[in-house]
């Protein structure tokens, strides 16, 4: 224990100094409204991707309804906020938001994290539409023509913090004795059964906790851009928040941050060509897929602890082990 | 004293095919049982059926002297007390040895959530609990070399190992050893010789095996069943098996020598 709160302590300066970095150029007016609003972007989308990365990358169940707990959390938010304008509101949404999306990921995976492989994806799809069509369809919700003016409680520090919050979480409990439960799913689901690890459990329990960050992620978008419509969180969402995560690496946290926010900037960067932007943006993708087919990072994971510790060991591999 | 394993009248029947067919075997504490028998005797299937992997279709399993109800899950039979092998080794072969045997330690050691989540000292102290005890598990075993190595990177014969070991992590009352002398050489069945015997007279661990290698099912097990289409054929001492008229003709193939 002793020995670990030197790495735990990097994370952490790192954590506060990037929060000061964007601080000050944000004082020093370098950071302007567009590149606000890029860093917002993908703020958001690392809480979703790492969420997803979790449930795809690390229990290996192919999940394809991610947008679908974005939009409880963004719609629990734009709700309450109208009648609650205040930061404990907005809290409170979130919170309200976490809980929905924790009961809906219950009854989504009880019967369906039984499936494998495509017919899991093909049912999360299938729960994630259900959950915008009744959206779409509901008095509450303000129907197809979404909601407007949701009071804006989430600013760049805001997300900055529950960026950290959330990563922290999924980071820590994937390596925790239940993390490793988990991963032991991915590897061998027979084998892991075997040693007597109750694999239905730990599957629904990454499956919830992605669920949960994806609700905070929705809150997080609906309370800064003030504005939400249903149709934003379709299947191209999830696809969209797919794509992070497998050009990260599928089991890299590192390389779904470095991802989201490679295409974040890209995005931003392609902006003014217009429409001609999604080419390009498809074919940088389809480049890193040819050259790198497990994702940019594959499993591999930023350490502290690896890199103080000067691989005194030779070329043992700590493949990833405290990485927080 | 209680046994290990009692399996009473296991049936298992595929559609129209009785693949074990009344079949009953114990096997006492920290007993060596060998069960051996031609190709599609039935071998695996009666394991499955022990294990929950594939329950049987009528029949009894006890372990450590508990019943194993109808529809009991394979990790749940896993925790009653008995781990195998694969006949196809199935280790977590991207993670590291140590994870592996880390992962079979789930069930010993309570970790909650929130101290996991917040890092708090109960967390450390686990963990710190779980990593001692499977390192020492694999200095035991003298894997302590290749602990951090992917397991699917190592040489087939300490794949075994690591695979035994794994099972044997999980603390159970029997260890089902699903063919482990499978393409090994002279050496290397020497080495598991003595490894299995080890799980006996150290860890006091009973062993079922299933193996093909003559030289070590007669030098380990202390009773042998002989499987033969679904159906018991015999079972005794290995020197009664040896001299069994039925098991020479069945599956040693008349004046084989063993």
């Amino acid at each position: 224990m002793k020995k670990n709160w030197k790495y735990n302590l990097c994370w952490l300066i790192l954590m506060v100094a990037g929060f000061y970095l964007i601080n000050t150029l944000m004082l020093a007016g370098v950071i302007n409204t567009f590149i606000e609003n890029m860093l917002v972007t993908i703020g958001i989308n690392i809480i979703l991707a790492v969420g997803l990365n979790l449930v795809i990358g690390f229990s290996g169940q192919f999940s394809l309804g991610h947008a679908g707990f974005m939009a409880l959390g963004a719609y629990a938010t734009g709700i309450m906020t109208q009648t609650m304008n205040t930061a404990g509101g907005f809290y409170l949404s979130i919170l309200v938001g976490v809980v929905i999306s924790i009961v809906v990921a219950l009854l989504v995976g009880i019967p369906t994290l039984r499936l494998h492989g495509d017919y899991f994806a093909i049912a999360t799809m299938g729960a994630a539409e259900i959950i915008r069509i009744v959206i779409n369809n509901m008095k509450i919700t303000n129907g197809a023509a979404g909601l407007f003016n949701i009071p804006q409680f989430a600013t760049w520090d805001v997300v900055y913090i529950f960026v950290c919050l959330t990563t922290i979480v999924t980071v820590n409990f994937i390596h925790s004795r239940d993390g490793r439960a988990v991963i032991s799913i991915r590897e061998n689901e027979i084998a892991a059964e075997a040693m007597g690890v109750n694999t239905t459990k730990w599957k629904l329990s990454a499956f919830v906790l992605g669920a949960a960050t994806a609700a905070i992620a929705g809150s997080l978008y609906a309370s800064y851009l003030q504005t939400i419509v249903p149709s934003t969180f379709g299947i191209m969402e999830s696809i969209n928040i797919l794509i992070f995560v497998v050009l990260g690496g599928l089991g890299s946290i590192t390389g779904t941050f470095v991802a989201t926010t490679l295409l974040g900037v890209l995005d931003a960067a392609l902006q003014s060509l217009g429409v001609l932007r999604m080419v390009f943006y498809a074919v940088a993708l389809i480049i890193i897929m040819i050259f790198k087919p497990g994702g940019l990072f594959g499993k591999w994971e930023f350490s502290f602890k690896r890199l103080l510790t000067k691989k005194q060991d030779g070329d043992m591999k700590e493949a990833g082990k405290e990485s927080k | 004293m209680t046994d290990a394993l009692n399996a009473d009248h296991i049936t298992k029947v595929f559609g129209g095919l009785t693949a074990v067919d009344d079949v009953s075997l114990h096997v006492g504490e920290k007993e060596l049982v060998a069960l051996i028998g031609p190709n599609g005797a039935g071998k695996t299937t009666f394991f499955n059926c022990l294990t929950g992997v594939g329950p049987a279709t009528t029949g009894t399993v006890k372990i450590g002297g508990q019943e194993v109800k109808k529809n009991t899950k394979a990790y749940k039979v896993a925790q009653m007390g008995i781990s195998r092998t694969f006949q196809n080794i199935r280790l977590f072969s991207k993670l590291s040895v140590l994870e592996n045997v880390l992962i079979a330690l789930t069930n010993h050691y309570k970790e909650n959530f929130l101290t996991a989540v917040l890092r708090l000292p109960a967390y450390y102290k686990t963990e710190e609990a779980m990593e001692e005890r499977a390192k020492e598990l694999l200095k035991d075993f003298d894997l302590e070399d290749v602990m951090y190595f992917p397991a699917g990177s190592l040489p087939y014969g300490t794949q075994r190992r690591v695979e035994i070991v794994r099972a044997l992590a999980t603390e159970p009352k029997i260890i089902c050893l699903d063919e482990p002398a499978a393409g090994m050489n002279p050496e290397e069945t020497a080495d598991l010789t003595r490894l299995i015997k080890r799980l006996q007279t150290e860890y006091g661990i009973a062993v079922l095996l299933i193996e093909h290698d003559m030289s070590l099912v007669m030098n380990l097990a202390e009773r042998i069943y002989v499987l033969a289409e679904g159906k018991l054929l015999a079972k005794g001492t290995p020197s009664e098996i040896q001299n069994d008229e039925a098991v020479i003709n069945a599956y040693l193939g008349g004046g084989a020598d063993v």
